[in-house]
């Protein structure tokens, strides 16, 4: 039986760490449209039409849905977790994933993050 | 063999370090525990012999059977005694309305201006839950059935409030509500109770014992649905309407046999393709068009029918896609009770963006007009008109303002056709105050009463308005499908108008349509109104105080701190000679947030019985 040697435990911990940790996020499509002011404001319609309603308001409320524009993410706040929760949904809750619903299909929701990104407050 | 163990010790803590990785960065539903509110589903149900108390209450369980013989010996509840109005006895409060007529006017004399100083507290129950207690309680044969918020049933004693028996009806986690976990109440018939869950469910229990007679699905809550109201019962039909207006469902009230639970017919709000009001929708707008059915209509046994309101159509706040008048939404259908077929529309909100359900409380009057009385409906409408509608045929009447703040429209035709005021349309960078705002006027989540003596009818109302946000929808089943959202400006400091949100209950003479007095409160106005043959008014604020009102001034002449904030139905009844007069506090933070109320004051669920002794 080959024996685990203790410095791969104690290279082990560093990685858990990092993984645990803010880290640098990978650079996603939502990113290529941050600049895009027309992009954003899709993505903000979007959010207004489809989000904010009686969820996901646009400033903090006593409401049992999250506030997006924070830095506490129950689900995981990078963009491709966003992108995948909103997809896919949240089980035993009534958030259902949107799947591909989108009207332009992937490139809204992406907008969709673009908008979220660029009214996030900063987080240390 | 040493190394051996240490091999495994060292595996075991790279196992354990694994797991507190993977716990630690994983999404927080995979650590599931059960909401404290949704009681555990438990096939048991337990006997409740009354001074058994700890043996019977176990945590588990969801359901405590009584066996004591219980009640005065009135026998079951009849269709004639339905249809008798209240004013032959103040004894029951039979009907979420009082009667088929909705007035809420109790014929109690000694619930007076004479006599309030003497209401004194005598009971109290708690609801064991948060969210709204909007409950209208019955009462017969002298007991109380009472339901909560999350649909717990519960029998009392309505002379002292001794539990008789108890039901929580196991929820799922994922219901679709808008705006909170309320029941407005349980019916009766027979020797049956009946409660709509808000998992879209009907359900009979024996009203002796509690256990369940029958218990049938509405529809799939998931797909977007959900029932509050308490059913009305109409021969031998309990009738129920579902609420999905923000899910973009296609809105409908049913028909369920008493005494099996099967559904007897089904009336669809929204036309389907070829049928009579399909043209007023664009497109396939109508496959998603909301209208939906969520409060309890009335009766007119005269008549023989049935009048049901409509909610809002999907999307509420983008009407883009939805060009038309959108037929049948926002409207009151007079409805054959024996086929579920409409006989007459009126439709009060033409092409609604603002969200104003039509669901708002029904009442049942007499108009003296030219010097001829006209069967009439008379509604609060959530708009802000009170409106006039001639109940036999459906023909506009009138309608007027009962609010102070109302500019949605400019004014109304002659026919009844809103004059919408193009400055009020939602918009993506919304700068005006809409008023009223999304919860209207009066919402239909509270009752309102009705004083034939006086010729006056008792409202609650919120004075709070909004900017409207137009967006991009897209309707996915079971998801929200708004359109844009409300967005609250009154209470807070510094947004536009910085004007306080508020409230009144307003005297609306119903024969002209004038105010004939306002209380004012500092909060929007969100329970509803008993009305007393002794000259009273009572409700509650969301300040936390039950409000007895002098019903020909608006003097408050009674005043009793409850605690949470009120969003009940207070309702009176006498046993023995003794008046009472219960109301039941408990706010839903959401709501009251959204209505530019104080949202400081905790949640939770009191109900309290006051009483006058003979």
């Amino acid at each position: 039986m080959r024996m685990v040697k203790p410095t791969a435990l104690i290279c082990l911990i560093p990685i858990i760490l990092v993984s645990c940790g803010p880290g640098t996020e990978p650079p996603s499509q939502a990113d290529d449209y941050l600049a895009d002011a027309a992009a954003v404001q899709r993505g903000r319609s979007i959010f207004v039409g489809t989000c904010a309603g009686y969820c996901h308001r646009l400033t903090p409320e006593v409401i049992d849905a999250v506030y997006l524009f924070d830095c506490e993410w129950k689900h995981g706040g990078s963009d491709q977790e966003i992108f995948n929760t909103v997809t896919n949904g949240v089980p035993n809750t009534r958030m259902i994933g949107f799947g591909t619903n989108f009207p332009e299909g992937e490139d809204d929701l992406w907008k969709v993050i673009a908008f979220l990104k660029s009214n996030r407050a900063k987080c240390s | 063999m040493r190394s051996l163990n240490r091999s495994n010790i060292k595996l075991s803590l790279l196992t354990l370090l694994s797991t507190i990785f993977l716990w630690g960065c994983s999404p927080a539903e995979q650590q599931s525990s059960p909401s404290p509110d949704v009681p555990e589903m438990s096939e048991s149900s337990n006997t409740f012999n009354g001074d058994d108390v700890a043996e019977a209450l176990v945590i588990s369980t969801t359901h405590w059977i009584n066996q004591r013989d219980i009640g005065d010996g009135e026998g079951p509840v009849s269709n004639e005694m339905l249809t008798e109005p209240q004013s032959a006895s103040g004894r029951n409060w039979l009907q979420y309305g009082g009667d088929y007529s909705n007035n809420r006017h109790s014929p109690i004399e000694q619930l007076s201006t004479e006599n309030i100083d003497r209401l004194s507290f005598e009971w109290g129950f708690p609801s064991g839950t948060l969210g709204q207690f909007a409950v209208s309680p019955i009462v017969y044969d002298g007991i109380m059935y009472l339901t909560t918020s999350y649909n717990r049933l519960i029998a009392l004693d309505a002379r002292t409030g001794e539990m008789y028996w108890r039901y929580d009806h196991p929820q799922p986690e994922d219901l679709r509500l808008c705006c909170g976990p309320a029941n407005r109440g349980a019916s009766i018939h027979g020797d049956k109770i009946f409660m709509a869950t808000l998992d879209a469910r009907i359900l009979a229990f024996d009203r002796f014992s509690g256990e369940k007679l029958w218990d049938s699905e509405i529809i799939e809550y998931f797909r977007g649905f959900s029932a509050t109201s308490a059913p009305l019962i109409v021969k031998d039909l309990a009738l129920i309407g579902v609420g999905g207006g923000e899910f973009g469902v296609r809105g409908f009230f049913d028909a369920y046999n008493i005494n099996t639970g099967e559904r007897e017919w089904r009336h669809y709000t929204v036309p389907a393709e070829g049928e009579p009001g399909y043209e007023t929708w664009s497109g396939n707008s109508y496959e998603t068009g909301g209208a939906p059915a969520w409060t309890i209509g009335t009766y007119d046994s005269e008549l023989d029918l049935v009048y049901w309101t409509t909610g809002n159509p999907a999307p509420d706040w983008n009407g883009d896609a939805r060009l038309g008048d959108n037929l049948f939404s926002d409207s009151v259908l007079a409805i054959d009770p024996d086929t579920g077929e409409r006989v007459w529309y009126y439709q009060f909100t033409p092409h609604d963006v603002w969200d104003y359900d039509g669901n708002s409380h029904l009442f049942q009057a007499d108009l003296e007009q030219d010097g001829q009385s006209i069967k009439a409906l008379v509604q609060a409408n959530r708009n802000g008109f009170f409106y006039a509608i001639n109940r036999a045929n459906g023909e506009f009447i009138r309608a007027t303002s009962y609010m102070e703040q109302l500019n949605w429209a400019d004014s109304m035709e002659p026919s009844g056709r809103p004059v919408v005021n193009p400055e009020a349309l939602p918009s993506e960078e919304p700068t005006m105050r809409i008023c009223p705002g999304a919860l209207g006027g009066m919402n239909g989540s509270v009752a309102g009463s009705l004083n034939p003596d006086l010729g006056l009818a008792f409202i609650p109302v919120i004075e709070s308005c909004q900017l409207m946000q137009k967006g991009l929808s897209m309707f996915v089943e079971g998801q929200m499908f708004t359109g844009g959202l409300p967005i609250p400006v009154d209470g807070v400091p510094d947004e536009i108008g910085d004007v306080a949100a508020y409230g009144h209950i307003s005297a609306v003479n119903y024969n002209t349509g004038d105010i004939a007095w306002r209380y004012y409160d500092p909060q929007p106005m969100m329970a509803g109104t008993l009305s007393t043959a002794g000259g009273l008014v009572f409700t509650g604020s969301q300040t936390g105080h039950a409000l007895g009102l002098d019903a020909e001034t608006g003097d408050v002449v009674w005043r009793k701190r409850l605690g949470g904030g009120v969003r009940s139905q207070p309702i009176a009844y006498e046993l023995d000679g003794d008046a009472y007069v219960a109301i039941a506090s408990g706010n839903f933070q959401g709501i009251a947030a959204f209505a530019g109320a104080d949202i400081s004051i905790p949640e939770g669920g009191q109900l309290y019985v006051f009483k006058i002794d003979n």
